[in-house]
């Protein structure tokens, strides 16, 4: 029974026009990334290395399909979110909205197993747009641009791994960014659950997402402390798996953050539609 | 008998020293030297240790021909010193560009070594001021420190082996010295970083150092002039 109701939601996903808009508008990113970086790829990385340049020369393939990829990940760990929520956070509020919610709580399977299959549903929803950015992001690059080492830029020291150490991390990365956005897809369908209409979610999980990550960002030592246990803080985990040596207690600290947050949102989640009174 | 064999010593040390205290001379000892070379082609591994950049020791291929002809080809990317890997020489050979000062003898590595200062002639060189150990007796350059108006001291150790007639050294030490690295968070997408490792004592460090340990060595077997070429 749960499987069958998993797999209505999948189609109830897939027949949603807005559920196209995610991979829509990952492709045209990285397609103009990918054009930005053939055309004036070479003028874009002397600017992010011109600081090193005035002393070191780099020798090699700077400008690879590994670059690209990271580039692509960087530019759209904010925005995925987003594609995200705007179909997790609209799985229970829409229906409270069109009222087929109604409909759903008369058939004989309880509560707790709609959540989790709306959950299960977003979450293949969420992996299905990683693999679509795994597919674009890094072998497309790589067929375009070439293997070559990574040069991976913070923002006071520059890590080289070299091609064959590479391949791993991405595919490792790729699997914690999707940890991270299941986090995103629990959290909307959390909010989703206190809310009658599709908009609020998606746009409190957004709201949630960006003052998280200015907190995060900016470098004023009364936020140090808080910067920890913002969860926003633990959705970069997979930048940990570019450092040279990985930071393994981090990226523990990280997962685990992160089941963490799934786990206690999607208990609230079913914890109040149990008790929700459905009047809509 | 004595008085003789103490003449002879006088004479000959007096001889040793108006030699070793000419610059021009040890200079050119180690241009003669180095012109033997037309061509030569090795495999240079390269290990950087400089404080903000983390990276394993890269395996390349160095080519040069003379005058001044000197490319680093590598698979992968490797980091090298803008000054302080091909000026030497080049820099040594200009004679008519700098001056030439005997500054003394020093002990190094065990060997007795003359130092040579070169300023060089015209206002606008980036270089300020080249200070050469020489070995005067295999005219070798032991160890340079060229104070550029751009990239501040440049300081080349140099260690010979097998290649030491040819003046090709087995391996080669650059410190420089490092300006702070810091890119802005924006720019690096380097958000939510709250371990930032600004803070790391070891990346305070001004200085850097890039290691080249070169093998193989082709001498004289001819390099077409495209490897020269950039790509």
């Amino acid at each position: 029974m749960f499987l069958r109701l998993t797999w209505l939601e999948i189609q109830k996903i897939a027949i949603r026009p807005r559920s196209y808009i995610g991979f829509i508008a990952i492709t045209l990113v990285i397609f103009l990334i990918q054009l930005a970086m053939w055309i004036d790829g070479t003028s874009y990385i002397g600017f992010l290395t011109q600081n090193i340049e005035q002393t070191f020369l780099f020798e090699g393939k700077v400008l690879n399909g590994n670059l690209i990829c990271f580039i692509i990940l960087q530019t759209l760990i904010i925005q995925i979110p987003l594609l995200i929520a705007l179909v997790t956070g609209d799985l229970i509020s829409g229906e409270a909205a069109t009222g087929t919610i109604r409909l759903l709580l008369t058939r004989p399977v309880n509560r707790t197993s709609i959540v989790l299959s709306k959950f299960f549903a977003g979450s293949l929803y969420t992996l299905l747009m990683l693999i679509w950015l795994g597919i674009l992001a890094l072998f497309l690059s790589l067929v375009v641009f070439g293997p070559g080492d990574l040069i991976v830029l913070k923002t006071d020291e520059l890590i080289i791994l070299q091609s064959g150490d590479v391949l791993w991390r991405f595919l490792t990365a790729l699997a914690l960014a999707y940890l991270a956005l299941t986090l995103v897809g629990a959290l909307s369908m959390m909010l989703s659950c206190f809310s009658e209409n599709s908009i609020g979610p998606i746009i409190i999980t957004m709201a949630i997402i960006i003052l998280f990550t200015i907190v995060g960002t900016m470098e004023v030592p009364v936020f140090d402390k808080v910067k920890p246990f913002l969860f926003t803080t633990h959705m970069i985990v997979w930048r940990n798996l570019f450092e040279s040596p990985l930071p393994m207690e981090q990226i523990r600290t990280s997962i685990y953050a992160l089941l963490g947050h799934i786990v206690v949102f999607m208990g609230i989640s079913i914890v109040y539609f149990n008790k929700k009174d459905i009047l809509s | 008998m004595k008085k003789l064999i103490l003449f002879l010593l006088l004479i000959f040390n007096l001889y040793a020293i108006s030699l070793a205290q000419n610059p021009r001379s040890l200079i050119a000892g180690v241009n003669t030297k180095f012109k033997q070379v037309n061509n030569y082609e090795a495999i240079v591994v390269i290990k950087t240790e400089i404080p903000f950049i983390k990276m394993l020791p890269v395996s390349a291929t160095i080519y040069f021909k003379q005058p001044d002809k000197i490319r680093i080809k590598s698979k992968g990317i490797a980091i090298l010193p803008k000054q302080g890997i091909d000026d030497l020489l080049k820099t040594l050979a200009d004679t008519i560009s700098y001056s030439a000062l005997y500054q003394g003898e020093e002990l190094l590595k065990n060997v007795n070594v003359a130092v040579v200062s070169i300023i060089p002639l015209a206002d606008t060189s980036d270089m300020i001021l080249g200070k050469f150990w020489i070995d005067p007796k295999q005219s070798l350059v032991m160890r340079s420190q060229i104070t550029t108006r751009t990239n501040g001291t440049i300081l080349s150790e140099y260690v010979y082996g097998k290649f030491a007639s040819f003046a090709l050294p087995d391996s080669m030490t650059v410190t420089v010295d490092t300006k702070k690295f810091k890119i802005p968070k924006a720019v690096s997408a380097d958000i939510n970083n709250y371990n930032s490792s600004a803070k790391d004592p070891a990346k305070q460090s001004k200085k850097g150092r890039i290691i080249l340990r070169f093998s193989e060595y082709k001498i004289n077997q001819g390099i077409p002039d495209e490897i020269f070429k950039q790509k």
